[in-house]
């Protein structure tokens, strides 16, 4: 692995909670200097973001007014002005899987499943949840075969309260943007801690990690030649459920393998960070940090996160909007509410342009990190007063290894599928994929 | 026609809420005849050539409803709730439909009575709350959950739900991950390296005044309780709140002590700043400048301030185990910031106030350095249940130890297999580092095993496929156990389940009354209430500071404890569970106390206390904690109350509103303020609106005399007087709390039904069916015959169908009719 060996003291992720504005240099004791082994790699490989936003945009202060070269940077897009040169807007595209489509209310709980994947979920609160296998997931089982894990998911908000899910779909649905299959949504981790021992492991010494590794490895061999036994007297449903489970000892399995071949290069973990911490400014960029750590060390190559969950409660009052984020969504065209959602919309933007920074100052390879990404930011939602799902804010930042050009704004077809944005982004990615859910063709972006 | 414009109309009806859903049926001789009051009222449109929602009630035979019930359950839901027939349509009177209603429920109780289906839940994965409580009772280690898993999803409001409770490689990890850091942790591993653990209070903590649990004589700070590894040193880092320009907070104030106690023990005293030194006159940049003369005030605070440290730091010697840490302030008084005449209860509410006091804003546990050994800790009791004296002794010790935890994680009897595969991990690891390496490696084993994991029920193989069947009493033993405790057995549980007895019906009842009596039956209240009523959601409650400037988190804390005491009281009690709504009694602490403005009450302990018998605030809904979770940041929402009260109280959920229907306009400066009332009003002109708000409305506003946090008020946020009157559903006219209260109240048997709905969905784990609804009205039948004691709830679900039957495996099994749909008019 290539963690640096040099192992600098520990920052304090404490610092000024109090106040709005904050010094943060997060994680930067924690970001490791590259070794040779990543600078001879001999074609980097790209590192594909998506990143969600609930409840849509403000469009007429995000869509630039020209198309193509040159366009003038929004109110909302103004913060990433400064990465023009490796950013393209894409206009006019729908989310048709998110529609009702016949299924009545639920437009929250559709956003999310659909996003990545074009399917439209099953209307459903029990046994039968079931959307669709989504993009970041289908490059994880192509490309991050090969990394510790093949994929990484963050979020920030506790999905563990109540009564706040649309009536008539499980929690399941509005929690996760990434489904490993049409049945299996991931889990958004929001702990920071969390992610870090996932990224990293337990233990202090390399010694250590590949002793308690090899441990993992027994143990999961001993329970995979137990399954035949335990699925005597078990249902077809409930068989599949152990089936599952053999399949994710497989999954973790390979992931121990691949830990065990790094773990012979001398990994010098740095520092785990606290919880989940207070505010949420500190926290959104430090999930941001936690993806360029991943990204840089090749411990992944896909992560998806979640800026905040459907129906979203938390209020911004540290830039003057004391509402929760869901009801001033539903502006009821007021303009002060409009003006307010606005504000949250250009903040969200920010904390984007500070994961790009972070990513553009990050070496790697013969460029930085923002050259070898390709990250997709925007939302399953338009227009969250009314609930639609056309035209979508979405851009795309990075070089994708020199295969993406910026500075563009590409206006589609009204209500070409979203889809086929994401089929455009998996073809530039390297993998070429015949259709996504309700695509009609690929977009050449 | 679009399905939102369908359903509208519908809800009106559905929601005739105050309706009686589980009505006794009324004597047999009084009821009409079933099927003319079909064809004289029903079948005008649901006939076989109509076939309006695909129903055709005509060809349906009504003496027999057996092979029908699903849609005979979706007939009486309607019936009970008056959705059917329209309004408009020639309707009987309320009398008349109940009656009917009566009839069809009674012939569908005696054909479930004959032929039962108690449903086949899926594999129950436990969820992390049972997990952790699993590895509580297992290993007598307390562990957060939150740390070690990630969150579970949640469908018909609980996390329990068997068929959501999926797998994933993350998951899995971190099944294995937490294996690992249990055992050591359990075993008080040598080898286990320093950690770091830190600990913070939100910065919204008041920190002026005592905390309860802390030592007398201080303020603030936090108590910690916290798993030190090993016999060994620790360190504790004490970070303090700073203020926004990087000073600390409360700067000004003078000699502060903080004090680390351990289990109440005083280990240390520090102070933030040791000395006050006058700093060394400083070298005049420019000697052509005078001095200035006389009282130079920048150069007087300069003198006064001396540098407070904002990072203390003590090294202390603690036995392993789980002990309790504090650290707070040496109470003093200090003018500024106790003034009587303060204005805000929150402290920190201005974060550069320069008259504060400091506050604690973190803690971190280091450790352990120089351990001395695995100590003496509760889970090195429950483990080490033998020591072998010599190397001979070490195996079949290592059995004993080994199958005793294998029969509690795996809540059964370990098997030969069993014991085979543990040993053989128990025999690598002794090899290698010795006896108690070798047990911890077997235990790591158990936890990672899917026997632990899942809860497996498998059907007999003498059970032909399609039948009802009574679960095994190992079976059952593990049903309550998750039931009442979000737990596996104890061992007396598992005794009586080994031994066979179980399933006879004073063994049972003997049994859930001790579970009830336990501690550990405190999960239905931290567990159960805690998503029914949506205490979960107080975490996530934070009204807007300038609207709500006393609010802090010792409120928020003040609010949930109060509900959670109160709920335990109902259990503890035995009491009828109608006390919840109308209960003259509940548990305040000085802080909850002087925000409900009850005098004299002193300290941060919380007491209980009477209610007049006029008080608004009897039973829950005086609560702060229902208040403030439905309400927004800004100000009430009487939406929100109304369809937590229908939801939570009334067991009719609402539809989820069509698209493009606009919220409430919030007040724009400039304008006219109108009151939420007025905005409501303005909002509910709209047709599309008016059906649902007509239900939902006057149950929130009935409470509008208490505000987003919920303080009594008689003047709202925009000035106006409050307005609390309205016209329920059903027609009753209320004019506030008390007229609700006694509305619902009037109703005993629908509230006392919503909770059998609820508890029975946590109980079985998934959501319920049309098949459910016999149980569900008798466990409420037969709990009116108890005066509705909590108690007679528990065993009235224990002893029904689904909790103690199951079904077998389908050759081809089609999805079931849920209740949500059942409950839902008009939805297809």
């Amino acid at each position: 692995m290539m963690i640096s060996k040099k192992h600098l003291p520990r920052r304090t992720f404490l610092r000024g909670v109090v106040g709005g504005a904050i010094a943060l240099p997060l994680l930067d004791s924690m970001i490791p200097a590259l070794t040779a082994a990543t600078k001879t790699a001999a074609t980097p490989k790209t590192r594909l973001g998506f990143m969600y936003v609930p409840h849509g945009a403000v469009m007429d202060k995000w869509t630039p007014a020209t198309e193509g070269a040159g366009f003038e940077f929004t109110p909302i897009l103004k913060p990433l002005e400064p990465f023009r040169n490796q950013l393209l807007v894409v206009t006019g595209l729908a989310n048709k899987a998110a529609e009702s489509q016949g299924d009545g209310g639920g437009d929250h709980a559709r956003s999310a499943p659909s996003y990545l994947s074009g399917i439209h979920p099953l209307r459903t609160e029990g046994e039968d949840v079931r959307a669709g296998t989504t993009i970041d997931q289908i490059y994880a089982q192509k490309m991050g075969q090969d990394t510790p894990l093949p994929s990484l998911e963050l979020g920030t908000e506790d999905t563990g309260l109540v009564g706040v899910c649309d009536v008539g779909y499980s929690c399941a649905y509005m929690n996760s943007i990434a489904w490993r299959t049409p049945t299996q949504p991931l889990p958004m981790e929001i702990n920071p801690r969390v992610v870090f021992e996932r990224l990293f492991g337990d233990g202090s010494t390399a010694a250590d990690r590949l002793a308690r590794k090899q441990e993992d490895r027994s143990i999961l061999d001993s329970i995979t030649g137990e399954v035949a036994h335990l699925q005597t007297g078990l249902g077809t449903r409930d068989r599949g459920k152990i089936s599952d489970y053999l399949d994710n000892i497989r999954e973790i399995e390979r992931r121990i393998q691949m830990a065990e071949k790094r773990a012979s290069l001398n990994v010098q973990v740095p520092e785990t960070p606290i919880g989940v911490p207070d505010s949420f400014d500190e926290h959104a960029k430090l999930m941001y940090e936690l993806q360029v750590l991943a990204f840089q060390a090749e411990i992944t190559r896909v992560s998806t996160f979640m800026i905040a969950r459907d129906l979203s409660q938390r209020t911004f009052p540290q830039i003057g909007v004391p509402e929760p984020h869901h009801s001033v969504s539903h502006h009821g065209n007021n303009p002060a509410m409009i003006a307010k959602l606005e504000k949250i919309n250009v903040y969200h933007a920010s904390l984007f342009a500070y994961f790009l920074q972070r990513l553009r100052a990050t070496p790697d390879g013969d460029g930085n990190l923002l050259d070898h990404s390709m990250i997709m930011y925007g939302s399953s939602m338009s227009n969250p007063n009314e609930h639609n799902h056309f035209p979508l804010p979405l851009l795309v930042a990075g070089g994708a290894c020199g295969k993406l050009q910026g500075d563009r704004h590409l206006k589609f077809p009204e209500r070409t599928p979203m889809s086929n944005l994401l089929l455009g982004l998996l073809e530039k990615a390297g993998i070429e994929k015949g259709s996504l859910g309700d695509s009609t063709g690929m977009l050449t972006i | 026609m679009p399905l939102g414009a369908k359903r509208w109309p519908g809800f009106a009806f559905a929601a005739t809420l105050i309706a009686s859903l589980h009505a006794a049926p009324p004597s047999a001789q009084q009821a009409p005849n079933p099927r003319a009051l079909l064809d004289q009222y029903c079948v005008t449109c649901h006939n076989e050539k109509a076939k309006t929602a695909g129903l055709m009630l005509d060809k349906l035979d009504v003496a027999n409803v057996a092979p029908n019930a699903a849609t005979w359950e979706k007939v009486v839901r309607k019936l009970r709730v008056g959705a059917m027939p329209p309004q408009g349509m020639p309707r009987p009177d309320r009398a008349t439909m109940d009656s009917l209603a009566a009839s069809i429920e009674t012939s569908l109780d005696r054909a479930a009575a004959v032929a039962p289906n108690p449903g086949r839940p899926v594999l129950h994965r436990l969820n992390r709350t049972e997990y952790a409580n699993a590895i509580r009772d297992l290993l007598a280690l307390d562990v957060d959950p939150s740390a070690m898993l990630p969150t579970d999803d949640a469908s018909f409001g609980f996390d329990n739900i068997a068929s959501v409770l999926g797998v994933s490689p993350a998951l899995l990890e971190r099944y294995l991950l937490a294996s690992a850091k249990i055992s050591r942790l359990a075993v008080g591993d040598p080898k286990t390296d320093p950690i770091t653990d830190t600990y913070r209070v939100r910065s919204d903590v008041t920190q002026n005044e005592h905390i309860e649990g802390l030592p007398f004589g201080t303020r603030g700070g936090v108590l910690i309780h916290h798993n030190f590894p090993l016999d060994g040193e620790y360190v504790i880092k004490v970070k303090l709140l700073k203020s926004t320009v990087d000073l600390l907070f409360g700067n000004n104030a003078q000699d502060q002590l903080l004090e680390i106690a351990l289990n109440g023990e005083r280990v240390q005293t520090l102070s933030i700043n040791p000395k006050v030194q006058a700093p060394p006159p400083a070298p005049a940049a420019d000697k052509s400048q005078k001095p200035k003369e006389g009282f130079d005030p920048a150069a007087a605070t300069k003198l006064s301030m001396s540098q407070p440290k904002d990072n203390l730091e003590a090294r202390v010697h603690v036995t392993a185990g789980p002990q309790t840490v504090t650290v707070a302030f040496v109470q003093r008084s200090y003018g500024p910031a106790q003034d009587l005449m303060q204005p805000l209860e929150r402290s920190t509410f201005d974060p550069s106030d320069p008259k504060g006091l400091p506050h604690v804003l973190s803690v971190a546990i280091s450790g352990p350095f120089n351990p001395s050994g695995s100590g003496d800790t509760p889970s090195r009791r429950k483990i080490f249940v033998c020591h072998p004296a010599n190397p001979n002794e070490e195996l079949p010790c290592a059995k004993k130890i080994i199958s005793t935890l294998a029969r509690e994680a795996y809540r059964r009897p370990a098997s030969d297999t069993d014991l085979e595969t543990l040993l053989s991990f128990y025999q690598t690891a002794r090899n290698k580092d010795g006896f108690e390496a070798g047990i911890e490696m077997a235990l790591r084993r158990i936890l990672s095993d899917p026997q632990f994991v899942y809860r497996f029920e498998r059907d007999p193989s003498s059970t032909p496929p399609d039948t009802s069947y009574r679960v095994s009493d190992l079976e059952l033993a593990s049903r309550l156990s998750f039931f009442l405790w979000s737990s596996i057995p104890d061992d007396e549980l598992l005794d009586v389940a080994a031994q066979g007895k179980l399933h006879d019906h004073a063994v049972l009842e003997h049994q859930v009354r001790r579970m009830l009596a336990d501690p550990r039956a405190e999960s239905l209240v931290s567990n159960f209430a805690d998503q029914w009523l949506y205490l979960r959601n107080l975490r996530g409650v934070n009204p807007d500071l300038e609207s709500f400037p006393n609010f802090d988190d010792n409120l928020r804390q003040a609010f949930k404890r109060e509900t959670e005491l109160f709920f335990a009281s109902i259990i503890q009690e035995d009491r009828s569970v109608i006390d919840l709504l109308d209960a003259n009694y509940t548990f305040v602490n000085e802080r909850l106390a002087k925000h409900y403005g009850i005098p004299n009450i002193y300290g941060s302990q919380f007491r209980r206390v009477s209610w007049p018998d006029d008080s608004p605030r009897r039973g829950l809904l005086g609560q702060g904690s229902i208040l403030a979770v439905t309400s927004i940041a800004t100000r009430t929402s009487p939406v929100q109350r109304g369809k937590w009260l229908l939801e939570n109280v009334l067991g009719t959920p609402p539809n989820p509103p069509p698209a493009n229907v606009p919220p409430l306009k919030e007040n724009k400066s400039g304008d006219k303020q109108l009151s939420v009332r007025q905005r409501m009003e303005a909002h509910r002109a709209s047709p599309a609106c008016s059906g649902c708000h007509k239900v939902l409305d006057p149950l929130g506003f009935a409470l509008e005399n208490f505000d987003a946090v919920g303080q009594w008020r008689t003047v709202s946020e925009s000035g106006d007087k409050i307005d609390a009157s309205g016209v329920l559903a059903d027609g009753t006219k209320v004019s506030g709390v008390a007229d609700l209260r006694a509305a619902l109240l009037s109703r005993p048997n629908v509230f006392a039904g919503t909770l059998t709905e609820k508890l029975l969905t946590y109980a079985l784990g998934r959501g319920l069916e049309f098949y459910d609804m016999p149980a569900v009205r008798s466990v409420t039948l037969q709990a009116a015959r108890d005066n509705y004691r909590f108690s007679s709830l528990i065993l009235g679900i224990v002893e029904s169908t689904p909790f103690q039957m199951r079904r077998s495996q389908e050759p081809d099994s089609a999805p079931a009719t849920s209740v949500a749909d059942i409950r839902r008019p008009n939805q297809q």
